[in-house]
């Protein structure tokens, strides 16, 4: 008696769904990499908004943090495209993508119109003091990476011990090297991943705000430079062979998906590729994500309904 | 251990110490050794390096995962298609139905089985669900629970009757079984994630594995249990062997296959939600991603979801086993609202007077619908077979609550596909609580009084705990740790597990994660230390306060079901990332098992030790220390067993907090698409599971022997 009405119930549910799904709706999914930081999902939305809105598509966003896991789902088949790559994270890039000498299995599908920079960065009271707060300098000929040693003792952590702390990246997979890259310098500093970017966000926010010293790393474009005065501490040029004991080259991002995609959703493929947004109008909708804590959707999809002029241009 | 031996040959007070407190003396005297080991020793232990060369774990495997692949992929792939189709049809029937029919199909069964309480349970979680906006996410981990349960039941079930008709089948599944309830559930995800894809396929299979043991060793269990004269019985009358099986024994054993299914179920959900590490969708993906935006509201509505969906799961899961009690229609005066207990209250016993009659009027309207219906298919099926005509009435006339159910939604359905009578949820009955439970949660963490306590307590922790044992673990020398270890598994379980601990602990070594697994290790033995210190007291409070107990009840309850990360949220908040929130998390989701089996060994003593004690004049206070505390003992050490178990598997959630240790590599790895980064780090974390749940097993074991129990 106990499993029968359970089984009545999950075969009548099971037999209504087959025949009430219709099956158009199939062949106009795609899925997609939610990325894990903000400006990668407003990239990622902007997308999804005009393939939902404009073209009839419905897109699924699974959560991944980004880096070689995505790249391998895509090439298994499991998601259509992905957004916004930074290419100088992702070394994924030299084995998936023919443009950088990989073996072609992920399309490489055009530049997002973002142009990244990544860096160490100190709050300017360390460098210059701040009157106003009454923060005297504590490191006035903090320059450059070389300098960091000498101000050891004020970048000390409670988990550091007695080396300095850098707030580093925060997720493995983007693959910084953060501690690679201060051993090779010869910096005696410990690096410290805080697992997500909002944490990281926050300790630096609260290191800031308590006027402490603090080495962090950061990247553009993002709000953080708005909200905090900070300076970059300078690393080597970027040079591909010494990597990663050299600063990050500058980003061009861009997209990339399954080799299928241009087959079979042309039009999808191109309006990938044709995607060109700017770094201050992606900077602009982070800042109301993050600063203002309100819903990505909502922001994204307010920006859309007053930016129709940019982004219709892109439409195939 | 020089000072064990001489304690041993020497008479006296220190042989008298030796023989009372044997555990304790020689812990000390490890520690002791131990301390000047390390002292001697100075700085971090090296793994030798050419060890670790000549054992390329994590490289052989990627070596090995990439030339297996392209032979067993098509199959898993398969598989995971089969599986992908089936959660499509099943989450887009779900979602793109109207929510009101949804809403009758997933109510209909709890008030078939759990009469009206459980019905308006069901109700105010359906409810909780649309409100908080979170239909379409509970949808879809309905689906992935709806379909990896069926499929772990029926395997789970096949797997149970198998064993029990075999001895040789049971000998070679229970090891199995044994091993797949020791392993971390996110161990299970890592292989998933690879061989059947990221998302619902994954997700699912894992699910199915996970959550297989408990059907299978109910079933089996059942039908051994079925006395062997009802199977003579029935063989004497002419059954054969399977007739016997099918048409008596597995009926009889059905309360206790229920009872697999119920837990099936609740393992079921707990690794549903942890799947979206490996980007499964629905409400796990709500709680993860408040956590990665610190968006406490939004984590905790995604928890609540989710706990309510385990609540209204397990008791209808529970009330299918227990059918008789609770279907009460035939009954003249059951309380279907309120307890029994208010019996005397006038307007209560009215109020059930309505609800009696109302549930009356249901109940024949039902009845009518189902004899009319029934009346019509027999008609139509007599003309064809009227034998099987008066089977099929006898059939449905037995199941009225069903062929009314299917009716209703059949109506309903109707209705919708001819006029637009349902409109969408209406936006004013939503109501979302994530805004001011942020807005308080920012002032609370930006108020300088509040800011001065948790960085006092994140100091404590670290320069008094965390800190000195993680140097001291560091430090010792990795052979001097194993050894240690191995000897103590050696004391408690004896030459084959010495064996086994020690190849366990080189191997944690040789992978290079040596350093790794002593930070674990530390996280492990603080968290427990901590869980212990507040679990015990609160567990006997609760134990002699009733007022306490209902109080923790539910709130250990949700503690439970509540997925591991939602409370990183708050924790991050408040302790910022690093080593000691890692630990503050691992605490608040460990100490349950704690505070529950104090209470329950405390409380399931005998009363008459509180008579006999007291007339021997002792105190209440005096009674509990020397009396009750040793006496439960081996059920707190059973709840410090659980807990040390969750900890380790809180390992690999912490590290989205700053934790370090193994579980950041198992993450690294998965990150990474490095299955043998993952697999060597989680292989040491379950290696070190395996250890400590054996040793601590064994440390109760002897407690109880001690005691004079078993």
């Amino acid at each position: 008696m106990s499993f029968n009405i359970k089984a009545g119930l999950a075969s009548v549910v099971l037999a209504l769904s087959i025949g009430s799904v219709p099956s158009v709706y199939a062949a106009k999914s795609l899925s997609a990499a939610e990325p894990d930081w903000t400006g990668g999902v407003v990239t990622c939305r902007v997308l999804q908004y005009i393939m939902e809105n404009e073209m009839g598509y419905k897109v699924k966003r699974v959560t991944m943090p980004a880096g070689t896991g995505v790249y391998e789902a895509i090439s298994n088949g499991d998601l259509d495209f992905a957004c916004e790559s930074w290419p100088s994270y992702t070394p994924a890039r030299l084995t998936f993508l023919t443009k950088f000498g990989g073996n072609g299995s992920v399309a490489y599908l055009g530049e997002t119109g973002i142009i990244g920079g990544s860096g160490y960065f100190v709050p300017r009271y360390m460098v210059e003091g701040d009157a106003a707060r009454g923060i005297k300098a504590s490191a006035p000929n903090l320059k450059s990476y070389k300098d960091l040693n000498q101000y050891n003792d004020l970048f000390i952590s409670m988990e550091s011990g007695s080396k300095g702390n850098l707030i580093g990246c925060p997720v493995s997979a983007w693959e910084c090297e953060d501690q690679k890259r201060l051993d090779l310098l010869g910096v005696d500093f410990n690096a410290q991943a805080l697992g997500s970017e909002v944490a990281h966000w926050a300790e630096i926010q609260a290191k800031y705000k308590r006027g402490e010293p603090f080495l962090a790393y950061a990247w553009a474009p993002h709000w953080i430079h708005a909200a905090l005065d900070l300076v970059e501490v300078e690393l080597p040029v970027y040079n591909a062979d010494k990597w990663p004991a050299t600063n990050w080259d500058k980003d061009i991002t861009y997209n990339y998906g399954s080799t299928t995609l241009e087959n079979e959703h042309p039009k999808i493929a191109q309006l990938i590729k044709n995607q060109n947004l700017g770094n201050n109008q992606q900077a602009a909708m982070i800042y109301e994500i993050d600063v203002k804590k309100r819903d990505t959707e909502e922001v994204v999809d307010e920006w859309m309904k007053a930016n129709k002029d940019i982004w219709m241009k892109w439409l195939p | 251990m020089s000072a064990i031996i001489e304690s041993q040959t020497q008479p006296g007070w220190l042989g008298n110490l030796w023989e009372k407190h044997r555990g304790w003396v020689i812990a000390t005297a490890v520690l002791g050794v131990s301390l000047v080991v390390w002292k001697i020793h100075g700085g971090e232990t090296i793994f030798p390096e050419s060890w670790v060369e000549s054992f390329p774990f994590a490289d052989k495997v990627n070596e090995f995962d990439r030339w297996m692949r392209p032979y067993v992929q098509p199959t898993t792939r398969l598989i995971a298609s089969g599986v992908v189709w089936l959660y499509d049809a099943m989450s887009e029937f779900l979602i793109f139905t109207q929510w009101q029919i949804v809403v009758v199909i997933l109510i209909l069964p709890a008030f078939a089985y759990g009469g009206l309480r459980l019905g308006l349970l069901a109700i105010l979680t359906v409810y909780t669900w649309l409100m908080l906006d979170y239909w379409v996410e509970a949808m879809e981990t309905l689906s992935l629970m709806g379909i990896s349960i069926s499929i772990a039941v029926v395997i789970g079930i096949s797997m149970g009757i198998a064993c029990s008709q075999s001895n040789r089948v049971e000998t070679i599944i229970r090891p199995i079984l044994d091993t797949m309830q020791t392993l971390p559930a996110f161990v299970y995800l890592i292989p998933a994630f690879y061989l059947f894809g990221i998302g619902p396929p994954g997700a699912i299979m894992a699910t199915v594995i996970y959550a297989l043991p408990p059907v299978v060793r109910l079933t089996n269990l059942g039908i051994r249990q079925v006395p062997e004269g009802i199977d003579e019985a029935a063989t004497s009358f002419g059954a054969t062997r399977f007739q016997s099986l099918i048409k008596v024994k597995i009926p009889i054993a059905m309360p206790s296959i229920n009872l697999g299914v119920n837990q099936t179920v609740m393992m079921a959900l707990a690794l549903v939600v942890l799947a979206t590490f490996i980007g499964s969708p629905g409400l796990g993906d709500i709680v993860y991603k408040g956590l990665v935006r610190l968006n406490v509201g939004k984590a905790l509505e995604g928890g609540l979801a989710i706990v309510l969906m385990a609540i209204i799961l397990d008791r209808v899961t529970y009330a299918m086993g227990h059918l008789e009690k609770t279907s009460g229609s035939q009954h003249d005066h059951v309380f279907r609202l309120f307890p029994q207990a208010l019996e005397n209250i006038k307007p209560v016993l009215y109020i059930e007077y309505g609800i009696d009659w109302l549930w009356r009027q249901i109940a024949s309207l039902g009845n009518f619908t189902t004899l009319m219906v029934t009346m019509v298919v027999c008609k139509l099926i007599a003309a064809l077979n009227s034998n099987f005509a008066d089977k099929l009435r006898e059939f449905m006339l037995a199941r009225s609550f069903l062929i009314a159910s299917l009716v209703l939604i059949a109506f309903m359905m109707l209705l919708d596909s001819y006029s637009n009578l349902y409109g969408k949820f209406p936006l004013e009955w939503e109501y979302s609580f994530r805004t001011p439970v942020n807005q308080f949660m920012d002032e609370l963490v930006s108020n300088d009084v509040f800011y001065s306590i948790t960085q006092g307590i994140k100091k404590t922790l670290w320069y008094g705990l965390i800190n000195p044992l993680n140097v001291f673990l560091k430090g010792l020398p990795w052979w001097y740790t194993t050894l240690v270890i191995s000897a103590g598994a050696y004391l408690f379980n004896g030459r084959g597990f010495a064996i086994a601990t020690l190849i366990g602990m080189v191997f944690i070594g040789a992978t290079d994660y040596w350093v790794f697994g002593m930070i674990t290790l530390s996280t492990v033995i603080v968290s427990v230390l901590i869980c212990f210190i507040f679990g015990v007291p609160l567990g006997i409070l609760s134990a002699y306060s009733k007022t306490v107990d209902t109080l923790f009840k539910p709130v250990l309850d949700t503690m439970q079901t509540m997925p591991a990360f939602v409370y990183l949220v708050p924790v991050i908040m408040m302790f910022q990332g690093g080593q000691v929130a890692a630990v503050i998390a691992t605490v608040i989701y460990a100490v349950p098992p704690i505070i529950r089996c104090t209470t329950l060994g405390i409380r399931e003593l005998p009363t008459e030790l509180n008579e006999v004690s007291e007339s021997f004049g002792a105190s209440m206070f005096q009674t509990l220390i020397k009396i009750k505390i040793p006496m439960a003992i081996p059920s707190i050490m059973l709840g410090v067993n659980q807990c040390i178990m969750m900890a380790l598997a809180m390992e690999v959630v912490t590290p989205l907090i700053g934790g370090k240790g193994l579980g950041l590599m198992v993450f690294d790895g998965l990150n990474r698409a490095s299955i043998g980064i993952s697999l060597a780090a989680g292989l040491g974390i379950v290696m070190l599971a395996i250890i400590l749940d054996r040793l601590s097993q064994a440390w109760t074991k002897t407690q109880r022997e001690a005691l004079g129990l078993n």
